[in-house]
């Protein structure tokens, strides 16, 4: 019988590992608000707070406010969590689905959507205790935080962020184009690019990755109906805005890895100095000078290409959990995180924007400092009030996949620019009427 | 009489006490998920809704889902590919290094460190190797080949990433062949070699049968491993699986629809469902031709001690 036991003796860990491969359950949830304490109480109790990649390097600032919240409101205790920049929508999943969603919670729009739609998250503007707050943050900012079909908004407005534009004055220099003035339309940039590509005989490409859902929206095209029950960037604008990417790729424009880059990727090139322009975040600067001093004297910061004059914006929010235990503190911290001074405090020690009614009229932000910091921090800043979040809150990380490879069979040749984007908005319309 | 009794019950319930506990954990972290997955597939739960029951949709858009046969056919070539080379090539290499000659420790534990090594970090230096810029086209143009684009490349992508399972496996099977090798006796290779066979057919001959449930053994566990890819591809290809999402393989679908807040909980469940099957009926074949070579083997050249019980080959399958 050895053979039959060696069959037996195979065959378990095979079933034990399927098994586990198998095991992706989740748990069950149900809908309402109304459980817990109320919102409109005096402040009392332990609640939980969890920000979203901040805490290596923000550690003092929370902490410290933290430390002052819990002066003022003797009755309450704050625990502050934070979660690393990667996965964040799956943990947060994890979390909900275990009931374990902290009090005050760090969301984009993208991420309340499903949270509030699952009954999970507070509606402010139903909530008295916290639609008070309303007229202290910019109209916009709430206005960003509501979510369509679902009739009110469901974060406290936190900061705002444009995303700067980078690009390489050597490189554009070596390709005889003027290094002080980058492109400031996608025509420009295609140009541009398209010099470069020559100039350089195909060494240097000009972007490292494909369109993604933001650049159509800069580009001028109409993402969704206007009830969001349907994408629609495969009109004729978005079709072209592909057909240019897809010349433009053709030509050694883009990146030869372009259509499997990732952010860090297309950031860690540009460090290398193989792609001239990348977008990033202010926090990118320091990397700069530490680990490519040769590439940060020569450091050109712009904003992305746009052909609307209304650049793009992320929006940070806190969500309340709908289920907290002390609704009334989780408000109350919420408010006093998200409030004027604070917010301000905040975009000092790094370069994002508050969302405070008013701030933005702060010397801070309109009177250039003479350093590079300030005199992007000023045409952001000036940019901002027309800002706009391109990106619909209802597009799922999936949705967002199945854009990116449509767009590159398009670049690939494989499909029609025109059949790559009718495919890839039927793809998402069958999500999102399943969603 | 009591005391008898006692006893008796007592003897009855004693072996499902030592197994209490493991029964608990599997019935807890693999029983329960596996039969909640097996629910979740007829259902069109979402990573934050219970869901309810829809029948075979879930298998239905399964079918006519692009991606999924991408995704098949990629997962299915990774099996066909990949798994010879781990059959046969770890087993040269511990024919190399099972010599008693000086140093050859050294060359067993370099063979060995790619299995130590984390899979991020070893497919960050393939990645890096592999660019289009990297130290492979740097070669390539030394010799004046064009730069050949490993990454950007459906095709090459996929192999490049099959290259990296079977590197990274070597010393892992290599071990378990050692350990096959030693128990060969030494006098059939002696006995052989005096009846004037050669390096090659003392291979084929002796070194062969010998391990040939350590081969099929190893050519399970690296069939079922091979099917189930997900962090080779995933690093090398990028989350969106390659170019135009070509090189998604099973596991990979399974990750992209199953996870987010919006997670189509359903669908996956559906989708891993399917891999167990595929598995299972991979392994149940693997053992087939086991079963099968064994009763060859038996009808041709008897071995006596193989109808006894723990022979070489019960004793290490």
């Amino acid at each position: 019988m050895p053979i039959r036991r060696g069959a037996l003796a195979a065959t378990v860990p095979l079933l034990v590992s399927a098994l586990t491969l198998t095991a992706c359950g989740s748990g069950g949830s149900g809908s309402g608000s109304g459980e817990g304490g109320g919102a409109d109480g005096k402040p009392e109790g332990d609640i939980t707070f969890q920000t979203w990649n901040l805490r290596s390097n923000f550690k003092d600032y929370f902490t410290g406010l933290v430390a002052e919240f819990e002066k003022a409101h003797p009755g309450v205790r704050v625990k502050w969590l934070d979660q690393p920049a990667d996965n964040y929508a799956d943990k947060l999943g994890a979390d909900a689905a275990a009931g374990t969603l902290p009090d005050v919670v760090n969301v984009s729009p993208d991420l309340s959507y499903p949270l509030a739609k699952a009954g999970l998250l507070m509606n402010l503007d139903k909530e008295a205790a916290a639609a008070k707050f309303k007229g202290e943050y910019t109209p916009e900012a709430w206005q960003g935080n509501v979510l369509p079909g679902l009739d009110g908004s469901y974060s406290f407005p936190w900061y705002l962020n444009t995303g700067p534009l980078f690009y390489n004055k050597t490189l554009f220099r070596q390709s005889g184009l003027d290094p002080e003035k980058p492109p400031k339309t996608y025509d420009e940039l295609f140009a541009a690019a398209r010099t470069i590509a020559e100039r350089s005989g195909g060494r240097t490409a000009t972007l490292g990755g494909t369109p993604a859902v933001e650049d159509f929206g800069r580009y001028g095209v109409k993402l969704m109906n206007d009830d969001a029950t349907r994408f629609t960037y495969n009109e004729p604008k978005g079709v072209e805005l592909l057909t240019a990417y897809k010349n433009l790729y053709e030509r050694g424009g883009l990146d030869p890895q372009a259509l499997t880059n990732t952010p860090d990727k297309t950031g860690q090139k540009f460090l290398e100095q193989k792609v001239a322009m990348n977008p990033g975040s202010a926090h990118d600067l320091e990397n700069f000078k530490k680990s490519a001093p040769g590439l940060y004297r020569n450091l050109g910061i712009t904003d992305a290409p746009n052909n609307t004059g209304k650049p793009n914006m992320y929006v940070m929010g806190l969500g309340i959990n709908s289920r907290s235990k002390h609704k009334a503190a989780a408000v109350a911290f919420a408010h006093f995180v998200t409030d004027r001074k604070n917010q301000e405090a905040f975009a000092h020690k790094v370069a994002v924007f508050p969302s405070t009614k008013g701030s933005l009229d702060d010397p801070y932000w309109t009177k250039d400092d003479g350093t590079d910091e300030g005199r992007v921090r000023v045409a952001s800043a000036k940019m901002l009030k027309g800002a706009v979040n391109y990106t619909p809150v209802v597009l799922s990380e999936e949705m967002k996949t199945v854009l990116k490879n449509e767009v590159a069979k398009a670049l690939q040749g494989k499909k029609s620019p025109r059949q790559a984007l009718d495919d890839a908005v039927a793809q998402s319309n069958k999500l999102l009427k399943q969603g | 009489m009591t005391g008898v009794k006692r006893v008796r019950t007592h003897r009855a319930a004693s072996p499902w006490l030592f197994l209490l506990p493991g029964l608990g954990t599997v019935a807890a972290f693999n029983l329960y998920p596996f039969l909640t997955t097996l629910h979740k597939a007829f259902t069109d739960a979402r990573t934050l809704t219970p869901g309810s029951w829809v029948g075979l949709r879930n298998f239905r858009e399964l079918l006519e889902d692009e991606q999924f046969w991408v995704a098949l056919r990629n997962s299915g070539l990774y099996v066909v590919l990949v798994v010879p080379f781990t059959v046969l090539l770890p087993l040269l290499l511990a024919l190399l290094v099972q010599k008693r000659i000086p140093g050859v420790a050294f060359f067993r534990s370099a063979f060995y460190t790619p299995v130590v090594a984390s899979v991020v970090v070893v497919a960050l230096i393939w990645e890096w190797m592999l660019d289009d810029r990297g130290l492979v086209n740097a070669v390539l143009r030394v010799l004046g080949a064009g730069p050949v684009s490993f990454l950007g490349d459906e095709w090459l992508l996929l192999f490049s990433a099959m290259a990296l399972t079977v590197w990274k496996g070597l010393g892992y099977y290599m071990i378990i062949y050692l350990a096959a090798l030693a128990n060969v006796p030494r006098e059939l290779h002696e006995a052989a070699a005096v009846d004037g066979a050669g390096a090659l057919r003392r291979f084929t001959a002796v070194t062969v049968p010998a391990v040939r449930s350590t081969m099929v053994l190893v050519g399970a566990l690296s069939s079922v491993a091979a099917f189930k890819v997900f962090s080779e591809v995933y690093l090398l290809a990028g989350p969106t699986g390659g170019p135009a999402g070509q090189d998604t393989t099973l596991v990979m679908l399974l990750q992209r629809t199953g996870t987010g807040l919006n997670g189509r909980v359903g669908y996956s469940s559906a989708i891993s469902l399917i891999v167990f099957a595929v598995a299972l009926v991979l392994m149940l074949l693997v053992l087939r031709a086991d079963r099968r070579d064994g009763q060859d083997a038996q009808d041709g050249q008897d071995l006596p001690h193989r109808q006894g019980g723990p022979g070489p080959k019960g004793g290490r399958a």
